[in-house]
């Protein structure tokens, strides 16, 4: 009795808290935190619990295990609003050519970076260099593929010039994904960071976590609010759950959809941010039956997506059969109606692609073993698959093991995410299923040109709108039709969840976490 | 009668004398004859019903449902195939090395005792966690790798214990009189002393079902045992661990069915080591018509 007296006194104590944050719960709305908010806020050490350590410091090297750090050490160029509007950060201003063939980009003056050196267009000119190099460039490489060269007429200004007429919604992709790094830092960037964010790094400790004090010189006035960040990696999902009911964290940044769930019931703040990625079945085309079109279309309908969103992600999230969010220009959710879970209609693609059922069953699916959605997804498929006569062995491999097979395409089948899907269509092909050029799972040439050339049509239609959606169109029906990539259903990456005494949470478009703004009711 | 069957039966009617070992006798024969039995059940282990997930124990599923809505008690069944296959399996591949390494080691001492009690030695030194994890590294994950590398951790066991039995026999007068009629040495080791040793190697591949069973959970639950969608007590455990809020007969009800089955062949073990050795506090006191009989 006098537990469920305790529990209800707490619960009502969080939804007061609740609803007096200043951020939306559970991603029903979203609101900047306002100047007078965060100035009733306190400071402090923000405690996060994080799942995965980091690779590096470098900011070009977009992978999900450094989301938690990128916008805390760094500051874009440009940033969007969840809305998808671009404002200006470390760029206060930017002119795009009548011709759509280049833009000019005017920094700010008072911008120093971790180590006191003032932020010139000499270090943005090397943050471009490095991602122009296709060994450095990393994941801003392929973004960089439509610039052609770029001048530094002074300190405060770039002029990046296209190789082509570009839309303008990819220039300012470009613009945002521009993260600065220090010149004289760049080339030992992975293992110090050199950037301008509104924090430091104090101290690393490989695999357990690592802190962020303070920039006492960081040019946004009033930020950052809390003096320190303490990440702490959790090996468990269900572990750093426990650490945040227990009061021994502040903030779970990254976790599963189904303990946000269940710690948003329990009173907790859960933040969804605009940027979700896409769950894609990916084949290996230049494999197997996968060589077959037909055979890869099958699973277009294999797929209970529904069933797979609600057992995998716990609902949290859309069904898609294109890899886009809803923030793309190139969503459309018919195709998600056409392309909904028909056992007898993936029947009859599998029986029309000629294959016999050997051949049809002859590869394996692998797993990434660690990632609980994708065990479940996988043993979904390979139920449906076993119901019509497939049957399949599942790949499981952990960690390291599955990360290099996936990144190295050595794989028939697997399942993936994809990120990057709410902003310009093609910026898709940053994504190694989904490259144009390099593409480690169907190598050079492409085997599918009509792919290629649906993203370079839509890379070079700046205009008029009916060409543009034209453009788009045309790279959503290829996409289906050439099936060597079948989406699923977007989910949140970089979920937060956090103490109802947490106040100025905000929004990234790419979901990466931004301790600036946060600080104590 | 043979011989041979009547001493197992009274060695059977000994251990069901005592209440532990007794409970521990039936339900091992109980989760034996399920597992070889499975197939014959109503019960479907990989069976999805995605609609039906996590619900709880109900007349209709009495374990409940698993994240995909498979009948966790159809699981747990053949997941007692999965696990007393990789003991049987990993302990008849540590017996048949284990044991002729021991006996070669204890009958001819000397430079062949030192080198195969050294090679034991080494396989004694790794973590045997650390090894099973290793060797599936190099076979990859299945059954059979997970059968392999269990029983290559429990080789230096039997090496041991035969070797230890051996050196203990290998002077008695029978081996000596053995030897002056002309016995060989092959004779000697299979014919003479083996017979001779099946006690405490017996009594050692029931004491190594238990770890093996442990050891396959233990890989299982790391992610390394036997894959999905075979149906594993570790696996469960590990999948299960995950929903402990909103499920939390998913783990607890596989984890007590191993706990028991552990449990069993460790009393079992016991009372065997004891009841082999003479100890006459191991079980309860046989009635005089079995031991005269």
């Amino acid at each position: 009795m006098k537990t469920q007296f305790l529990r209800t006194l707490r619960r009502l104590g969080f939804l007061f808290l609740a609803a007096t944050a200043p951020v939306a719960i559970g991603g029903a709305g979203w609101s900047a935190p306002a100047q007078a908010e965060e100035a009733a806020l306190k400071g402090g050490t923000l405690r996060v619990a994080v799942l995965s350590d980091l690779t590096n410091f470098d900011p070009q090297q977009f992978s999900t295990v450094n989301f938690h750090l990128i916008k805390n050490l760094y500051d874009s160029l440009i940033e969007y609003t969840p809305e998808g509007e671009a404002v200006p950060s470390l760029a206060t201003a930017w002119t795009i050519a009548p011709d759509n063939q280049s833009v000019t980009v005017t920094l700010r003056d008072d911008v120093t970076f971790h180590s006191g050196a003032k932020l010139t267009s000499a270090d943005v000119a090397a943050t471009l260099a490095k991602a122009a190099d296709p060994e450095r460039g990393k994941n801003v490489y392929a973004t960089m593929s439509i610039v052609k060269d770029w001048a530094t007429p002074d300190d405060q200004t770039i002029a990046i010039n296209f190789k082509a007429p570009v839309p303008q919604r990819q220039i300012t992709d470009l613009l945002q994904f521009t993260i600065p790094i220090e010149a004289k830092g760049i080339d030992t960037v992975e293992t110090v960071p050199a950037g301008t964010g509104a924090y430091l790094l104090e101290s690393r400790a490989v695999g357990q976590g690592l802190t962020l004090k303070a920039n006492p010189n960081y040019w946004r006035k009033g930020q950052p609010i809390a003096e320190k960040v303490d990440f702490t990696i959790f090996s468990e999902d269900s572990s750093a759950s426990a650490a945040l009911e227990s009061g021994a964290i502040d903030l779970v940044y990254g976790g599963s959809s189904r303990s946000a769930v269940r710690l948003q019931d329990a009173g907790f703040q859960v933040l969804r941010g605009p940027g979700p990625l896409v769950q894609v079945f990916r084949m290996n085309s230049t494999r197997g039956p996968f060589q077959n079109a037909k055979f890869r279309q099958a699973f277009n309908y294999l797929m209970d997506r529904e069933g797979m969103l609600r057992v995998g992600y716990a609902g949290l999230g859309e069904v898609v059969a294109l890899p886009w969010a809803p923030a793309s220009p190139a969503y459309d959710a018919a195709y998600g109606a056409e392309f909904g879970y028909d056992l007898d209609k993936a029947k009859e693609l599998f029986a029309a692609s000629g294959l016999t059922p050997e051949e049809q069953s002859n590869w394996k699916m692998l797993v990434w073993g660690n990632d609980e959605p994708s065990v479940v997804l996988s043993q979904i498929a390979q139920s449906a698959l076993a119901e019509i006569g497939i049957n399949i062995e599942l790949d499981v491999r952990q960690g390291a093991e599955y990360t290099e097979a996936q990144l190295a395409g050595d794989y028939d089948a697997t399942f993936g995410a994809v990120g990057n899907v709410q902003k310009f269509p093609s910026r898709v092909a940053t994504n190694s299923i989904y490259r144009v050029v390099k593409n480690p799972v169907l190598k050079d040439p492409h085997p599918h040109p009509e792919y290629v050339d649906a993203i370079n049509r839509v890379n070079t239609t700046s205009g008029p709108d009916a060409d543009v959606k034209a453009a788009y169109d045309h790279l959503n029906r290829v996409l289906v039709e050439t099936s060597f990539a079948v989406p699923i259903n977007s989910y949140d990456t970089g979920l937060v969840v956090a103490a109802p005494n947490l106040g100025g949470l905000s929004l990234d478009i790419d979901n990466l976490f931004v301790a600036r703004t946060v600080g104590f009711q | 009668m043979s011989r041979f069957l009547r001493k197992t039966l009274s060695i059977l009617a000994r251990l069901m004398a005592s209440k532990g070992s007794a409970l521990a006798l039936i339900f091992l024969a109980t989760i034996t004859l399920l597992a070889v039995f499975a197939d014959f059940l109503p019960l479907n282990p990989v069976a999805q019903k995605l609609a039906n997930a996590l619900k709880g124990p109900s007349a209709t599923n009495w374990f409940g449902t698993d994240e995909l809505g498979r009948d966790i008690l159809a699981r747990v069944v053949f997941g007692a195939r999965t696990s007393l296959l990789t003991a049987g399996g990993a302990v008849a591949i540590a017996a048949l090395a284990g044991v002729p390494i021991g006996l070669v080691a204890g009958f001819f001492g000397g430079w062949r005792d030192a080198a195969l009690m050294r090679f034991v030695d080494v396989l004694l030194a790794l973590p045997a966690i650390l090894f099973a994890m290793a060797m599936i590294a190099v076979l990859g994950r299945s059954q059979a790798a997970a059968l392999i590398a269990v029983g290559l951790t429990g080789i230096p066991s039997f090496a041991r214990i035969t070797r230890a039995q051996v050196l203990t026999l290998r002077k008695r007068d029978f081996v000596t009189a053995v030897e002056a009629f002309g016995g060989t040495a092959t004779y000697n080791m299979f014919r003479t002393i083996l017979p001779n040793s099946w006690s405490p190697i017996f009594v050692q591949v029931v004491v190594l079902c238990s770890v093996a069973i442990l050891l396959e959970a233990a890989l299982s639950f790391l992610g390394v045992g036997v894959p999905p969608p075979t149906p594993s007590w570790g696996e469960m455990l590990r999948t299960g661990k995950s929903y402990l809020h909103e499920a939390p007969y998913y783990a607890v009800l596989p984890g007590i069915v191993l706990t028991l089955t552990i449990l069993s062949f460790d009393v079992l073990g016991r009372a065997l080591s004891g009841l082999l050795e003479g100890r006459r506090d191991a079980v309860v006191a046989p009635k005089a018509e079995e031991v005269t009989s």
